[in-house]
């Protein structure tokens, strides 16, 4: 919900602008005829009839974009991508964000190849398709075209469907967006179509500087999802440690209380080179998810395997297992930083209680964990014994929330 | 005849749109082939039709200038 949220607000504010700078014309221009057409039948100016034209441009365009972001959610599916595929194309959509903003800045010509532009044939085709006809075909027509001629912001946004690697996520997503830009594409629309370029010139610093910001955060996310030591959190964590606890110790925790509330116990697979487990996974009720697809929905990934253990007989090494409980929330993790002993297996418990955000996705880069969790319940985590001075990151799926085990002697 | 134009203040792909409505707009016009990335147009056109200096001032018309 939080990434379609973020999706409306990016379209009503920098997307609606700099769409308006590239498709503003085409909209223009397939009002004309319909202005001059209402402007001789009634010899009024005032009377043309432009609202109409405009609502059936926007809502083409919302469908035809709606459809597109269908299709590049389905083709992050197929692409099957794993969390560090998505990190890397995350980090991507930030550099082309960042590039974006500097050619709007127009800091060096260089740039300018972010922006990429459709064949002439393309453009030439729109524009005299805009300039005869009127009605309802036109404006319909023209809005779906504008699926040709993406601006550098709705660019970006069409890569972040891809990552959604799911087809209704990514419509959804692009629906968002679109939505997002109608109402300023609206009013600029209907008071003044020349208002467009006015617009551009006046607000692109701005709409500049707010990509620059979402381009470096975007990398941030990729850096976090990879759990690279140079994301901002990860680099504060290391100075200081919010929020910090310390891990249970075997000792002190009850065996009952601990044992029969992690039951089924998911063992995770980390060398992924296992292919079975996955029904038996489905069927106790491990929820493991392929992450490509966030939706409950999704298939197997066969790049990470859950096995399923029911804890009749507690083998020795798991009774010297130290118990680390992380709360999933809504806005992240808490503690954010968990100190572990080094040297003896860890029994990570995520804890969810009518959670529904993308939390639930999460995901250990290092271990090669992705799992979908339950909004409510508990999932319990296998990690092996790790050396002193380890750090293990963790985060969400798109590395917004973020987190880290960290193994002390 | 083609002439080749730098257009330094063209600052996104629809700014090239514009310039090529040109080629529809003004009579003498074969093509205008205009570059957002390159931050030029080139104009093809007939010198007995329309002149240098009517290109030069449609385009000063649509908000740009013609660089040297």
């Amino acid at each position: 919900m939080t990434e379609y949220i973020v999706a409306f607000v990016t379209g009503l504010t920098t997307g609606g602008l700099s769409c308006l700078s590239v498709q503003g014309g085409l909209l223009a221009s397939s009002l004309a005829s319909q202005v001059e057409q209402d402007v001789r039948e009634s010899g009024d100016p005032h009377k043309a009839r432009v609202a109409q034209p405009i609502l059936w441009f926007l809502l083409a365009k919302l469908i035809a974009y709606t459809l597109l972001g269908f299709m590049l959610g389905w083709l992050g599916s197929v692409l099957q991508l794993n969390p560090v595929t998505r990190a890397i194309l995350q980090i991507a959509i930030g550099i082309f964000m960042v590039g974006q903003a500097l050619r709007m800045l127009n800091v060096h010509p260089i740039f300018r190849y972010f922006n990429i532009e459709p064949p002439k044939f393309i453009t030439r085709f729109i524009r005299r398709k805009a300039k005869n006809g009127s009605g309802v075909v036109t404006p319909l027509f023209m809005g779906a075209l504008t699926v040709l001629i993406p601006c550098g912001i709705t660019q970006v946004m069409m890569a972040s469907a891809i990552t959604t690697g799911n087809a209704i996520t990514g419509a959804f997503l692009m629906f968002s967006f679109i939505l997002g830009t109608s109402p300023i594409f609206f009013l600029v629309a209907y008071f003044a179509t020349r208002l467009g370029e006015k617009l551009e010139k006046y607000f692109m610093r701005f709409v500049a500087v707010v990509v620059l910001v979402l381009g470096l955060i975007t990398v941030n996310t990729g850096l976090n999802l990879m759990g690279s030591p140079l994301a901002l959190g990860n680099l504060v964590s290391a100075v200081s440690s919010p929020r910090v606890v310390q891990a249970q110790s075997p000792a002190d925790a009850s065996p009952a209380t601990s044992l029969s509330e992690i039951s089924p116990v998911c063992t995770m697979q980390t060398n992924g080179t296992s292919n079975s487990g996955c029904g038996s996974a489905t069927k106790g009720g491990c929820p493991m998810m392929n992450f490509g697809n966030r939706s409950a929905a999704g298939s197997v990934n066969p790049t990470a395997v859950a096995v399923v253990e029911v804890p009749t007989v507690i083998p020795a090494v798991e009774d010297q297992a130290q118990e680390l409980v992380i709360q999933v929330e809504n806005n992240g993790y808490s503690p954010e930083v968990t100190h572990a002993r080094a040297g003896v297996p860890s029994r990570l418990v995520l804890v969810s209680n009518n959670v529904r955000s993308c939390s639930l996705a999460f995901v250990i880069p290092s271990l090669n964990v992705q799992v979908l969790l339950e909004p409510t319940g508990r999932h319990t985590i296998e990690i092996p014994a790790q050396a002193a001075g380890t750090r293990i990151p963790f985060s969400c799926s798109m590395g917004m929330y973020t987190g880290v085990i960290i193994f002390d002697q | 005849m083609k002439i080749t134009y730098n257009i330094p203040d063209m600052h996104c792909g629809n700014c090239a749109m514009r310039l090529e409505a040109l080629e529809d707009e003004l009579q003498g016009i074969t093509s205008v082939d205009a570059s957002y990335h390159k931050q030029q147009m080139v104009v093809d056109f007939n010198p007995e039709i329309i002149t240098e200096s009517e290109i030069k001032a449609a385009i000063a018309r649509k908000g740009y200038s013609v660089g040297a």
